[in-house]
């Protein structure tokens, strides 16, 4: 394919322009989705970072998890039936430090088990991010539905709940704070999670879901990407019509001396392809620098799974958008371009 | 035997309601080793009966035998394949690839031939061609820089490059003054020697009828001798 990289040199200008064009939009396009995961992981890193499996609500509580109360009874049994299974409550409340101020956390309480910190009464866990507030291990925090105190017993990474951090607290403790005995949700790892007939069952999906939001948010930035996507498969059409439009000529020509249409093609095809790669390495490697100099509070997490798989539909969409503009390559008339004179 | 044929062709062009007979049964054999000129009026449809014999369009009706075949019944692809390997063509502007050195264009016709040699004898052979229209100096040179004579000596080479059979020009020498057009009808004459080529060739400049073997002149889609 010297004939179709030979052009490329050729005609820097041109191709530079589309290459800049992709770069920016793909660059946008990482940092967007980079952003959309980010601030899902910032959202519901809690739930996230829980294994596959199925979550329990009760039947009045009508899909959302805040109103559901777990039956007493009910947990008992199944939690005697699951060994793996943990009962758990997520509330927003606050906490307040040593300086009497106050931090916006999520308390998590939950039953024992490996899924969730498991926090005796009197103790809390924090996410990490409360350090950058000046909360430190052994500090003593107070909330003011909560007689008792909290000491401070260690940091957890990424526990985030609704952009709040999570504060693991144990469960008498919370009992107390939100005045309820019963848990609202009942989480049982693997895939063979049995179906409860009191109780109405979600997937990890679901539930994630269910939190206020969560689809909304992550349903809005996905838009943006996807838009993104569309757009710069139709730059690809649009930009490489205009070139075909110009080049009718030369391709006539080399119709006429014999080249096959689908060298043509290969031609646009290749083109096409060194512009991407070029393009999308040089995005991929910006996006990822942006993820250290990104600000401190900017949820940006951008995993190589997203990269790839955002990089191969650049990748199709630009071959099908080269495609689509090399139609009219198919049917121009070798003798058109004789009859059009010098080029 | 005659290396090319051409009998009883015509060409109907429609203009939406209007049909108009542009070639009206046009019977032509072309010899080897000779240059066979088309002369006439403008309009008097050469272009047309040489892009047909050249593959470029299809006849309305009548035959064109290369090598005992009818070209009017094959199909496309078979078409390309002759044009590709069999044909070659000089154009009245040189029509080359503006991205591409004057090395690369012959490079490419051999490419588009499919020529099975080696890369090292192909580039012998883009060297030698060169040499023969003496436009070696300039095998590094893009079309933009050379001159109109040049650029039509870079199209012979490309045009010959891949060993043709039959060579097709349409007015060669329309776009250069009268010394260069004589350099370049020369050539073809050497060419179409050495080469034992087959040509076929427009003009409409009668000076460069000395330089052709046999003179054929086409009225209102008849040929009249
Ligand atoms: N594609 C076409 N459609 C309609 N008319 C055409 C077409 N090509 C050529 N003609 C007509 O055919 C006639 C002969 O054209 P041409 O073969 O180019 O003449 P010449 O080369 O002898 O000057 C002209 O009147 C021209 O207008
Ligand atoms: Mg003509």
């Amino acid at each position: 394919m010297k004939i179709a990289w030979k052009e490329m040199k050729k005609s820097k200008a041109k191709f530079l322009i589309l290459g800049s064009i992709i770069f920016l939009v793909s660059f946008l396009t990482f940092i967007i989705s980079g952003l959309a995961n980010g601030l899902s992981q910032d959202n519901a890193a809690l739930i996230k970072d829980l294994p596959d499996g199925q979550f329990y609500l009760s039947k009045d509580a009508d899909s959302t998890y805040n109103l559901s109360k777990i039956d007493e009874e009910i947990q008992k049994q199944i939690l005697m039936d699951n060994p793996n299974a943990t009962a758990f409550s997520v509330q927003m409340g606050f906490v307040n430090d040593a300086e009497d101020k106050q931090h916006s956390v999520a308390f998590v309480a939950s039953t024992e088990s490996g899924l969730f910190e498991n926090v005796k009464d009197g103790e809390i866990v924090l996410d990490s991010s409360l350090k950058e507030n000046g909360i430190e291990v052994g500090d003593v925090l107070t909330n003011n539905q909560f007689s008792g105190e909290f000491i401070v017993k260690g940091f957890v990474d990424q526990q985030k709940y609704s952009h709040a951090p999570v504060a693991f607290i144990g469960m008498t403790n919370y009992q107390e704070i939100y005045r309820v005995m019963e848990m609202q949700t009942i989480f049982i790892p693997g895939e063979e999670a049995p179906t409860l007939s009191a109780l109405d069952s979600f997937s990890n999906k679901e539930f994630l879901n269910a939190i206020p939001s969560y689809s909304a948010e992550q349903m809005s930035l996905n838009m943006i990407v996807w838009f993104l996507v569309i757009i710069s498969g139709m730059l690809f059409a649009i930009f490489f019509y205009m070139m075909n439009v110009q080049k009718i000529g030369l391709y006539g020509i080399l119709k006429a001396i014999g080249m096959r249409t689908i060298s043509l093609f290969k031609m646009i095809w290749y083109q096409m392809l060194v512009i991407t790669a070029i393009s999308l390495a040089l995005s991929i490697t910006l996006s990822k620098a942006f993820s250290f100099v990104a600000p401190e509070g900017m949820p940006f997490h951008l995993t190589m799974d997203t990269v790839w798989m955002l990089s191969a539909v650049f990748m199709a969409v630009g071959f099908i958008g080269a495609t689509i503009s090399g139609i009219q390559v198919k049917n121009i008339e070798p003798l058109q371009a004789i009859q059009q004179g010098e080029m | 035997m005659s290396a090319f044929t051409i009998e009883k062709v015509k060409k109907t062009f429609s203009n939406g309601e209007i049909e108009e007979e542009i070639l009206k049964g046009v019977n032509l054999s072309l010899k080897e080793g000779e240059i066979t000129a088309l002369i006439g009026p403008s309009g008097s449809g050469k272009s047309t009966i040489l892009t047909i014999a050249a593959g470029l369009q299809r006849a309305s009706c009548g035959e064109i035998l290369f090598e005992g075949s009818d070209m009017t019944k094959m199909s496309q692809e078979e078409v390309r394949h002759v044009r590709a390997t069999d044909f070659g063509f000089v154009f009245q502007s040189s029509h080359l690839v503006p991205f591409l050195t004057v090395e690369e264009q012959l490079q490419l016709m051999l490419d588009v031939a499919e020529t099975k040699t080696s890369k090292k004898e192909q580039a012998k052979a883009i060297d030698e061609m060169l040499k023969l229209v003496e436009m070696q100096h300039r095998k590094d040179a893009y079309p933009s820089s050379l001159s109109g004579g040049e650029r039509q000596r870079v199209a012979i080479a490309r045009a010959l490059i891949h060993h043709p059979k039959i060579l097709f020009a349409d007015e060669p020498t329309a776009s250069l003054d009268t010394k260069r057009s004589k350099g370049v009808m020369e050539l073809l004459r050497e060419l179409t020697r050495t080469l034992h080529l087959t040509t076929l060739m427009v003009t409409h400049d009668e000076e460069m009828l000395s330089y052709v073997d046999r003179v054929i002149t086409m009225r209102d889609g008849y040929i009249v001798e």
